[in-house]
């Protein structure tokens, strides 16, 4: 009889600890992997990751650190690709297992849709996955929202001494010649959402985007505008001294100029436009497993703080605000803005895209004969 | 002009032709490793984009690809392509025969000629973003130059109506690799022109200009014209210095394509794929027509 | 001769000031890396990443079997068609043309889709993968260096040549190596040397075949963040791309003037 007891008892504990440690695995904010799970992907061994500069969002960090906590070589495809260039290279890579194949995807919010229905993504739901606000993940798990940037104005402020505040001030006869937008409307998600904002914020709205076009016909006819694609370099220099960026990315080169020269940060009194981004697990990885540990790594709140410390608005901000687990020095530096900051859906980033791609070299162009 | 009837009878005169009819097949042999190698690594790829132009995103097959090459805008694409690309295979071509004379006829001192080559094998591929930047440095508004000419001179280029980010900006920017291009493949042409030639021609009284206009130059021509087809292809394939420098203001087609293919915007490689085989037909005219201007370059050489 | 040494020294400067102003400009930009001063600091910066030599160690030494893959694929086709089957001219022209318009990323997916799979397999060991990186840029290359060998080969009599040698007893190997190259010397040097420059800067086909462990691809990622260090490595490829030249050229060089039976200047 004492035995059966003392075996309840054992059993009892026993049982409560498997119970507990089961429950601290799955309690929120950790990293929520399983040990099969990095086992399998430590077995894996790579990860091939794709179009991911390393000051972009501060994923030079969370590569780093995902590297050298699991032990999984990361390899780094086509740094400066697009979103359509990550696509292309799932398709072309159907058949491929070596590391040209991408794992993982970070493309641009207006391409969830296509993803599914080309059929390249596969579905997975990080142990965060309730954390992600509804509106910016797929309820079957083929995408989900990362982060976003809200579009502001970079300036270098040692040449340009009087920092414009607004879109109206992008028209002034002052910043003649110094205006410029960091890549081209067709091809460049930043370069279209600043037409889109100034769509928004001067006479137009979501779903209107001519108002932008026109906008940017006025600023060209005032001979404010320089076609040229803007980067830190030619702002640096002092070609296109003022430029609209997402805050990360203008941020990033801010720091990275560290003074030489000041940047300015600023984002339109009216208003500004969010960017999100989205992330998915291609459907012919490679590498499966590594692929939902990156998930599981990007989404803690370990790989969410170091977005942060990128400058981008993590997508699981407000939980983790919520939670308190944002380091105190992180949080102040990220940016704030309370003027208006409009969220465009799927369906009207797609719609504006088709308008302003299309009509773009019409309005703009120099259709040098 | 000998008659055709004569100037066969003069070939069955001459020496044997060396194109011997029983080992036809052991000719072949040869050019094997070559016509394997093209055929793997380049007409598979290209009959891949061959293909991916009849599909649409969704992978059915379609011509609507096709249809988007009568759109204005891509005729105009291509139309500016084909003048930016003329403007400087020709001016690259000139540019760069003048560069490559001087340094083979014109005798100027080896070391530089070495050093000539060496560089223009460098500056030849010295393009995309870097050049783009170093001719922004250069005749941007803040440039270089463009503020020695405003400070020294006191003329302000862009005020003149100059721009870097325009038709001619650019073919000033492409020529900084055109012409390096010239030199290199038109020095083996120059080194050729034996020098027995000009001094006969000038023991016969013929003067400079007259040995270049009668002897040299159309001895050169069959190479000039292909080197200058190279650099119309150069030229015409280029797209990282374009989409650097003019941000896409520019209507180039290897801008369009790229838009359709890459990027963050479009997603259409369908029509990439079709633009890009239109510009495969575009080559092939461009080539026909160097073809029948070099042959008729080559009649006189052939013996 | 006065005359024309003075007209060659004129084209001469104008050709250097054209090339020499705008890298004068990067070169001058990128010593501003320290506010207000002129250092080197971007360049130190440049030299002391690991990245910086690994990358240019792995692209300097795809370049070399490039080169040599190019060469030896081109001259005896070239040559032989000239010699022998001159109706295949119009098609090899035609052929080498095609890199110029096949778009980089459409040949580089191209090959990953027909060789990566059965029955190549060749993207599944590092080896495969970085042949077929040769043989991509060999396709990069082949405009220019069918273009030099074309223009060289222009240049010498093949024909009288080859057959003066057949007639002295030479076999084909001593034709092709002991006669032909010689006398395609500047052609080669010059298809080497465009091979050479191709092969470091190039970006597209790296990026999607090996990633960033290519020269390219780490110069594209270092130009989209740091101002200063892109425009001092853009002079740093510059030279290093320029002194590898040189050495090509140094290599060659007793045989540069003497073997050219074919009127050498």
């Amino acid at each position: 009889m004492r035995f059966n007891k003392l075996y309840f008892v054992v059993s009892l504990v026993v049982v409560l600890a498997m119970v507990l440690t089961a429950c601290q695995a799955k309690t929120p904010g950790s990293t929520g992997e399983t040990d099969a799970l990095v086992k399998a992907a430590k077995a894996e061994g790579n990860l091939t990751v794709i179009a991911l500069p390393h000051d972009w969002c501060n994923y030079g960090e969370a590569i780093a650190a995902f590297s050298a906590k699991y032990g999984i070589v990361i390899n780094e495809l086509n740094p400066d690709g697009g979103s359509a260039d990550e696509i292309q290279a799932i398709v072309a890579n159907k058949d491929n297992k070596g590391p040209q194949a991408p794992d993982v995807i970070d493309v641009g919010y207006g391409f969830g849709p296509q993803l599914i229905a080309d059929k390249l993504v596969m579905p997975y739901k990080v142990s965060t996955w309730d954390s992600i606000p509804a509106d910016s993940k797929d309820p079957d798990g083929y995408w989900y929202g990362d982060y976003y940037g809200v579009l502001a104005m970079e300036v270098n402020s040692d040449i340009v001494k009087n920092v414009p505040a607004d879109w109206s001030d992008l028209l002034k006869p002052e910043y003649k010649g110094q205006f410029a937008l960091a890549g081209d409307p067709r091809a460049s998600a930043q370069a279209q959402m600043s037409v889109y904002a100034a769509a928004i914020y001067n006479g137009g709205s979501l779903d209107n985007v001519q108002p932008g076009l026109d906008f940017f016909k006025k600023v060209n006819e005032a001979g404010n505008f320089v076609p040229v694609i803007a980067k830190q370099a030619t702002v640096a220099k002092g070609e296109t001294p003022i430029i609209l960026r997402w805050d990360y990315s203008a941020l990033a080169d801010k720091d990275t100029l560290a003074g030489n020269p000041n940047i300015a940060v600023v984002y339109p009194k009216s208003g500004t436009i969010a960017g999100i981004y989205i992330q998915a697990i291609s459907a012919y990885a490679p590498h499966p497993n590594a692929a939902k540990l990156w998930m599981e790594y990007l989404y803690s709140d370990e790989g969410q703080n170091i977005w942060l410390k990128g400058y981008c608005h993590p997508i699981r901000y407000a939980d983790m605000q919520k939670r308190g687990v944002i380091p105190a020095e992180v949080a102040a530096k990220l940016p704030t803005f309370d003027g208006p900051i409009a969220f465009p859906s799927i369906d009207q980033i797609n719609a504006a895209k088709k308008v302003i791609g299309d009509n773009w070299m019409s309005v703009v162009g120099a259709d040098v004969k | 002009m000998l008659n055709k009837q004569n100037s066969k009878q003069i070939e069955k005169r001459d020496a044997p032709k060396t194109r011997p009819a029983p080992f036809r097949w052991r000719d072949w042999l040869v050019v094997l490793p070559f016509l394997i190698f093209a055929f793997l690594f380049i007409l598979l790829p290209s009959i891949i984009l061959l293909l991916g132009a009849f599909r649409d995103n969704t992978g059915k097959l379609t011509l609507m690809n096709f249809a988007g090459l009568l759109d204005p805008s891509i005729v105009s694409a291509y139309w500016v392509t084909i003048k930016i690309s003329l403007a400087t295979a020709i001016g690259g071509g000139l540019l760069g025969f003048l560069m490559a004379y001087a340094i083979t006829v014109g005798k100027l001192p080896r070391p530089i000629r070495t050093a000539l080559l060496t560089f223009s094998g460098v500056a030849s591929n010295f393009a995309g973003v870097p050049l783009a930047f170093a001719f922004i440095a250069t005749l941007g508004r803040t440039g270089l130059v463009t503020l020695l000419l405003k400070n020294i001179l006191g003329i302000n280029l862009y005020d003149q109506g100059f721009s870097l980010y325009s038709f001619w900006g650019l073919s000033l920017t492409y020529m900084f690799f055109q012409f390096p291009l010239m030199i290199l493949v038109i020095t083996p042409a120059l080194d050729g022109l034996k020098k027995e030639w000009s001094e006969a021609a000038e023991n016969l009284g013929a003067t400079q200009s007259l040995y270049w206009r009668k002897v040299a130059l159309p001895i050169l021509m069959p190479s000039i014209l292909g080197a200058m087809i190279l650099l119309f292809g150069n030229s015409f394939g280029a797209y990282a210095t374009a989409y650097s420098l003019t941000g896409g203001f520019i209507n180039l087609i290897t801008i369009v394509i790229g838009s359709q293919i890459k990027g963050d915007i479009y997603y259409n490689p369908g029509l990439g794929y079709a633009l890009a085989v239109g510009m495969v037909l575009v080559m092939a005219v461009m080539m026909a027509f160097y073809y029948s201007l070099r042959r008729r370059s080559e009649r006189w050489l052939r013996k | 001769m006065k005359r024309k040494s003075f007209w060659s020294w004129i084209w001469l400067i104008i050709g250097m000031l054209y090339f020499i102003l705008p890298l004068y400009a990067t070169f001058d930009f990128s010593l501003r890396a320290r506010k207000g001063v002129l250092s080197f600091l971007s360049y130190q910066n440049i030299f002391k990443d690991p990245n910086f030599w690994s990358t240019i160690r792995f692209s300097l030494v795809i370049a070399v079997f490039t080169i040599i893959v190019s060469i030896l694929l081109v001259v005896p086709t070239a040559y032989w068609i000239r010699l022998r089957l001159p109706q295949l001219r119009g098609m090899l022209e035609f052929i080498s043309m095609l890199p110029f318009v096949v778009p980089a990323i459409v040949l580089v997916f191209g090959l990953i889709r027909v060789f990566s799979g059965a029955p190549f397999f060749l993207t599944n060991t590092y080896f495969g993968t970085d042949a077929l990186l040769v043989a991509a840029y060999v396709v990069l290359a082949l405009p220019y260096v069918f273009r030099s060998v074309d223009t060289g080969l222009a240049a010498i009599d093949v024909i009288s040549l080859t057959e003066a040698a057949q007639s002295l007893g030479a076999s084909w190997s001593t034709i092709m190596f002991k006669i032909i190259f010689p006398n395609l010397k500047v052609a080669i040097l010059s298809s080497a040397f465009l091979t050479l420059a191709t092969v470091i800067g190039e970006y597209t086909i790296a990026s999607f075949m090996v990633g960033i462990k290519a020269f390219g691809p780490y110069m594209s990622l270092i130009g989209q963040n740091r101002t200063y260090e892109s425009s001092s490595l853009a002079i740093i490829s510059f030279m290093v791309t320029w002194s590898f030249m040189g050495l090509i050229q140094l290599f060659n060089r007793g045989k540069a003037d003497s073997g050219s039976l074919a009127g050498a200047r």
